[in-house]
């Protein structure tokens, strides 16, 4: 390397990145793997979705991440009488200059928590998913780019399935990761019980990293080191889900390049120089679970494949 | 001229020369030597030059040298005809090729064209032993030829790199194998052969000659060498019976006995198959001869030979490779019950001025006894009585030989005794013919065959004698039996001693015995016959053409495909290192489990190893050197070195806390 400095602040990056993982696990406490999951779609520049029970910790932990990471964030309620405009703002003709002012709506965020986005009407949810893969809304033929970075964290509710609008598959796509956060265990759930509430540690909780920093993290894993074994690790799995028999189709090119951006940030996260095949492990299932509809035949769920399809390929 | 303008550097030179060294070492031994020492002059220089940096030599000095080198070889063999010669010259041109090895072509041609050579030597010799040089060499070759390979790609050179190449040269000329077989099993074989062998017997390796005086086969006594194996149908004939004929001798001039071109021309007469008859397959060693060898008398001649008058059975052709033919032979046969006068004379006739004391003595039996067949015993029991013993130390004859051996040398061998007494037989009248050939053999138990060697080459003599015809008597039977039954090494107490040896040379034989029946005598016959073993059709030459191609083919895409499919990386000396490690872990059932990476891997096994810290340390390195973006050539050495350290003990087993 002829130039010192962007290894140092790489290094700089590095460790801002480290605690500001470390202030979140302070918080949402026993899920440093979902913490991990979730800085991951965050440096990969996607999307997380989280499909658990209400009163699991899904918006301590997009709070917790929002302030982590900096810059606004902003939560939105999904109901089923919500309008696209509640999400991307409106147009208001302003009578003392005569013009339209465009206020902006609760999507423009860096870090927006899209709370039961399945009881939304689909219409609304497209309105949602269109900004997400864009980087962009568009309001009364007017665009309007998001701030950068723009990091969604979605939740819904499955077993809540009346009056809810499950999300289509193809909808799914736009989320670069969908994971659980499940129960805490007994000695953790203890430490809840006792120790003051989330939300006043949330309160007292400082920023540590801000949007142009986490930028910067986001080139920087971009630019980690994947070597060719991890290549044809990440082929292997890729290719063994379009001939796994209990799923309609497989994962496609752009998931496999995700697979391998997400995987990238996973080894920056667990401040690695290069990709590791546990990297990949780590986000595979949560990466492909959601991308795999199961046949109308199969007993398995896209989860269970991919969990299935790890433990059949060799690592290279 | 152009002239490449780096020298080539020293280690491909080194290669290749040795590689053709090693092919030309045979043809070497076998040419006049200051031809040989032409060539490896030339090949030292080379050398030298290769690692001094040397230029090379002018050209009109490199063609006066070449031409100076062929003119000798040409003075050397008395021309540039025959195989000998030919061979010769290929080594020579190959060695002058040293004057101008300057780029990485003459490389590659010097190490080719030494493929050819080495093989070449096939044309003189065609034992066991020299298959197993013939592998030495060729890998040596693909060696020489893989390391100019490197030199061409520009390639670093491993550490370990000279047993590295040969290792690749073995894997190569060990997937040549398959296809070599195939070719060999399936290749159509003619009835008759191509192109018949020069006939030419400049360097044969003689065995019995057509002549015969007292001393001249005293040099195969000590050759140990098979002169021809025979199997029999039923049990071998008794050591006393195993006369196996050759030449038959007519002439005698006072020193050398000489076959006589009537008896060699004229047919033998038909004879009867009997009910004791031997039925045998001969395997005859080359020996530049035409003749073949039997047992008495033989009933069938194998094709394209004929049996003469005094049962000599020739060959149109010398015996230039191994040959095969099968004999049947009857025991009881009566040889000439009528002699014709002009044999009787032929077989009587003695130079008037030579032995006159055998003559005297001749005279003096004849008229003591009138009956043939007791002077023959008196004779015998005389050589029997008197002080003859059987040595191969022996003096030279000279004028009178009978008269000299008769009755002063009194030592000597079968010859001595066989022309002794066929002079002392001639003189009291008696027709007689000496016959020379080999007698006895070893009975190979292992191999359920005769192994005759040219050691076991024996002369004696026969009589006619009214009644029964040409009879045997052999003298040297009278004066050593134990020849007979044993062997000329016994008989000369040559026999003690390293037994051992001598038991590794009969089983080499037994597998020389097996390459020759297998290898060398698979014709057209054998290879039908193991079709039929393997229970495929008669087929034709296109027939069998067409099979070879399928199976050829077969075997590249088996090849191909096991190529494609080996384990990926595993050219990577690291990934080999790991893979190493992984199985001999798998093999104290701690192997890696399908689809778990090398980090989570270690993390299970190493509590469970006595260096478990180890394992995490180079696990560690291992994910670094093979997913990292490292390439640091010490680090990799390191990790290969640890890896093979790595115990794969287990912890001792925790201790029960005693209570």
């Amino acid at each position: 390397m002829n130039n010192q400095s962007p290894a140092r602040s790489g290094s700089l990056l590095a460790d801002d990145l480290a605690r500001a993982r470390s202030t979140v696990n302070d918080i949402i406490v026993d899920k440093e793997a979902v913490v991990d999951l979730a800085f991951s779609a965050l440096l990969a520049g996607g999307h997380l979705l989280i499909e658990d029970l209400p009163g699991v910790g899904k918006t301590t932990l997009a709070h917790a991440l929002s302030i982590a990471v900096g810059g606004n964030w902003q939560r939105i309620q999904f109901t089923s009488d919500m309008l696209p405009a509640d999400i991307l703002g409106v147009s208001i003709f302003r009578r003392e200059d005569e013009q339209f002012e465009f206020r902006p709506g609760p999507i423009f965020a860096n870090v927006v928590l899209a709370d039961e986005i399945n009881r939304a009407t689909p219409r609304t949810q497209s309105a949602l998913l269109e900004a997400m893969a864009e980087g962009q809304a568009t309001v009364d033929g007017h665009t309007h780019r998001l701030p950068q970075p723009f990091y969604v964290i979605a939740t819904q509710n499955p077993l809540d399935l009346t009056g809810t609008y499950p999300l289509p598959d193809s909808q799914l796509d736009r989320f670069l990761l969908r994971t659980r956060i499940g129960y805490p265990s007994a000695a953790e759930e203890r430490r809840l019980l006792t120790e003051p509430d989330r939300r006043d540690l949330l309160r007292d909780m400082e920023s540590v990293l801000d949007p142009a920093r986490v930028l910067e993290l986001i080139e920087l894993a971009a630019g980690l080191h994947v070597s060719e074994p991890i290549l044809d690790y990440i082929q292997a799995l890729v290719a063994a889900t379009r001939t796994h028999p209990a799923v309609k189709s497989g994962l496609s090119p752009r998931a496999a390049l995700a697979l391998t951006q997400t995987s990238r940030a996973h080894a920056l996260i667990m401040q690695q120089d290069f990709c590791l095949p546990d990297n990949v492990r780590t986000v595979f299932p949560a990466l492909a679970g959601h991308r795999l509809q199961p046949t109308a035949e199969s007993h398995m769920d896209g989860d269970a494949v991919a969990a299935e399809i790890l433990e059949s390929t060799p690592v290279p | 001229m152009k002239q490449a303008s780096t020298p080539l550097p020293f280690a491909p030179v080194a290669w290749t020369i040795t590689a053709f060294v090693v092919a030309a070492l045979p043809h070497l031994l076998a040419m006049p030597p200051l031809l040989g020492a032409v060539v490896v002059l030339l090949c030292g220089w080379r050398l030298l030059a290769a690692g001094k940096g040397w230029r090379p030599p002018p050209g009109w000095l490199r063609l006066l040298l070449t031409v100076g080198a062929i003119a000798l070889l040409a003075v050397g063999f008395g021309g540039l005809w025959g195989r000998r010669a030919a061979t010769g010259l290929l080594c020579l041109m190959l060695a002058a090729k040293m004057l101008e090895l300057y780029r990485l072509r003459d490389l590659r041609m010097v190490a080719s064209v030494s493929l050819f050579l080495i093989a070449t030597q096939f044309l003189f010799d065609e034992r066991l032993v020299y298959l197993a040089y013939l592998f030495g060499g060729v890998l040596i070759t693909i060696g020489a030829l893989l390391r100019i390979q490197l030199l061409e790609l520009g390639q670093a050179v491993p550490r370990s790199g000279h047993l590295r190449i040969i290792r690749d040269a073995a894997l190569m000329l060990l997937t040549a194998l398959p296809v070599a077989l195939i070719l060999f099993v399936t290749f159509p074989r003619l009835a008759e052969p191509l192109w018949g062998l020069p006939d030419e017997v400049m360097d044969a390796k003689t065995g019995l000659s057509d002549s015969m005086s007292p001393g001249s086969i005293a040099d195969l006594y000590i050759d140990d060498s098979a002169a021809f194996r025979a199997e029999f149908d039923g049990t071998p004939p008794p050591p006393e019976r195993r006369y196996w004929r050759g030449p038959v001798l007519w002439h005698f001039d006072g020193d050398t006995w000489e076959r006589a071109f009537l008896a060699s021309r004229t047919p033998a007469a038909k004879v009867p198959p009997g009910p004791d008859d031997f039925l045998y397959t001969v395997q005859l060693e080359p020996h530049e001869r035409r003749w073949l060898f039997a047992l008495d008398y033989p009933v069938t001649t194998p094709d394209e030979a004929h049996i003469s008058l005094d049962f000599q059975v020739t060959r149109r052709d010398p015996v230039t490779t191994l040959t095969e033919y099968r004999m049947r032979s009857n025991p009881g046969f009566t040889d000439m019950p009528q002699l014709p006068e002009t044999l009787r004379r032929l077989a009587l006739s003695l130079p008037e001025d030579r032995n006159p004391r055998t003559r005297e003595m001749a005279r003096q039996l004849r008229e003591r006894f009138e009956d043939d067949r007791a002077l023959i015993d008196h004779v015998l029991d005389w050589l029997r009585e008197e002080p003859f013993y059987y040595s191969l130390q022996t003096a030279p004859l000279g004028r009178h030989g009978a008269d000299e051996f008769l009755f002063d040398l009194r030592t000597g061998y079968c010859e001595y005794y066989a022309s002794a007494f066929a002079v002392l037989m001639r003189a009291a009248g008696i027709p007689t013919r000496v016959v020379t050939g080999y007698q006895g053999g070893y009975w190979q138990e292992g191999g359920q065959y005769l192994l005759v060697r040219q050691s076991d080459a024996h002369a004696w003599v026969e009589l006619w004698l009214a009644g029964s015809g040409w009879t045997r008597v052999d003298p040297t039977a009278a004066v050593s039996p134990a020849r007979i039954q044993s062997g000329a090494r016994v008989a000369t107490g040559d026999a003690t001693g390293l037994d051992w040896l001598r038991s590794l040379q009969y089983r080499y034989d037994r597998l020389q015995h097996l390459w020759n029946a297998w290898v060398l005598g698979f014709d057209a016959d054998r290879q039908q016959s193991m079709m039929r073993f393997l229970g495929l059709p008669r087929l034709s030459s296109t027939g069998m053409a067409l099979l070879m191609v399928s199976l050829l083919g077969l075997t590249i895409l088996v090849l191909a495909w096991a190529w494609l499919k080996r384990p990926a990386g595993s050219r990577d000396p690291v990934q080999r290192a790991w893979i190493r490690l992984m199985r001999r872990m798998g093999r104290r059932g701690l192997g890696p489990v399908l689809g778990e990476t090398p980090l989570a891997w270690a993390e299970r096994v190493a509590p469970e190893l006595a260096e478990g810290e180890k394992l995490h340390e180079l696990t560690e390195r291992y994910c670094r050197i093979r997913y990292g973006d490292c390439d640091d050539a010490g680090l990799r050495e390191h990790f290969i070195e640890q890896s093979r350290k790595l115990s794969t003990d287990r912890v001792e087993p925790r201790r029960m806390a005693s209570v």
